[in-house]
């Protein structure tokens, strides 16, 4: 799924969204008579809002087939909004991982006619219900949801990784595993015996020679392997 | 499990968490989980001037993916069980 909200119009006959039953998506509540405003512009006529295990789908009541839906996964933050100088009504004001080095540009919403999937860069969207009373609630299956949909990135690394905060990579600033390799700098595997005056010599005067050779031979090579060894 | 750990010890305490889009947050920290989502409370925006539309909120979850720091309160820092404690876990122990 692209990240972020999009344009959503996969609606079934009965007016409901068509969910993805093979990823286990489920429906978790519907708040009806919801409106939905993004960014800076003035709320959408009301319509539904569906909160599945994966996503939030919000369906216009009056415009039918006009919808949005961002995945949990792209819902950085949330939260009830009472205060009446931030906003006029009480809302759920979310933020929303949108593309990077994005900011709030929402002004290219008027020109719908580009029909794109992707809207161009929402990061925040508030929720307001006709009911202000069930903000709460919303708020918690917000955080149900949420805590339903880990970062995949985060399942692979330990959870120490996840304070860095500079991406989800394994770069963790831990590195455990990695220091307990290093101590041990001589690997066997580098230790090459050297058969001592095994030269094959069948001369014997030869070989008492090259035995006294291959002492001092011997003496060399053993400097020379533990330079090569000792790196 | 660390910063887990650590923070249920933070439980209470007031905190300011930088998001990467570079918002702070200044809240009471209510709970976290294991995936280091973080839930405050009495939360304020510290630069009001860059977001103005988050005056204050009451309660507020952050998805720990989006978090770059967690500001902790000086006084409500132990430096030296946390020295040990970041020291055991790197060893792996």
């Amino acid at each position: 799924m692209a990240p972020g909200l999009k344009r959503f119009t996969d609606v079934a006959g009965d007016g409901t969204p068509r969910l993805d039953d093979a990823a286990g998506e489920e429906l978790v509540c519907v708040e009806r008579a919801a409106s939905v405003a993004l960014g800076s512009r003035a709320p959408e006529p009301p319509g539904t809002l569906f909160i599945t295990t994966r996503r939030v789908i919000w369906l216009s009541e009056a415009e039918k087939g006009r919808g949005y839906a961002v995945g949990f996964l792209d819902i950085t933050l949330h939260a009830v909004s009472r205060d009446p100088e931030a906003y006029p009504s009480p809302c759920l004001y979310t933020q929303i991982e949108a593309e990077a080095d994005s900011d709030e540009e929402d002004g290219d919403l008027d020109s719908e006619a580009d029909s794109d999937s992707q809207l161009p860069k929402i990061s925040e969207m508030r929720i307001i219900l006709a009911d202000a009373a069930q903000l709460d609630s919303l708020f918690d299956a917000f955080c149900h949801c949420a805590e339903l949909n880990p970062d995949p990135t985060a399942e692979e690394n330990e959870d120490s990784d996840l304070f860095h905060g500079e991406g989800m990579t394994n770069g963790g600033w831990i590195h455990g595993d990695e220091d307990e390799h290093m101590v041990d700098g001589i690997d066997p595997e580098f230790f090459i015996p050297n058969p001592i005056g095994q030269n094959g010599g069948d001369d014997l005067s030869s070989s008492v020679l090259e035995l006294q050779i291959n002492d001092q031979r011997f003496e060399d090579a053993e400097e020379e392997e533990a330079r090569e060894n000792g790196h | 499990q660390l910063f887990f750990s650590y923070f249920k010890e933070l439980v209470g305490k007031e905190v300011t968490v930088e998001l990467k889009n570079d918002l702070a947050i200044r809240g009471t920290l209510h709970s976290v989980d294991q995936y280091l989502n973080i839930k405050l409370e009495n939360t304020r925006v510290v630069d009001q001037d860059k977001y103005p539309h988050m005056l204050s909120v009451r309660n507020c979850f952050i998805r720990g993916s989006v978090v770059r720091y967690v500001l902790l309160p000086q006084d409500g820092v132990d430096i030296d069980i946390l020295h040990d404690a970041t020291r055991r876990e790197a060893r792996g122990g």
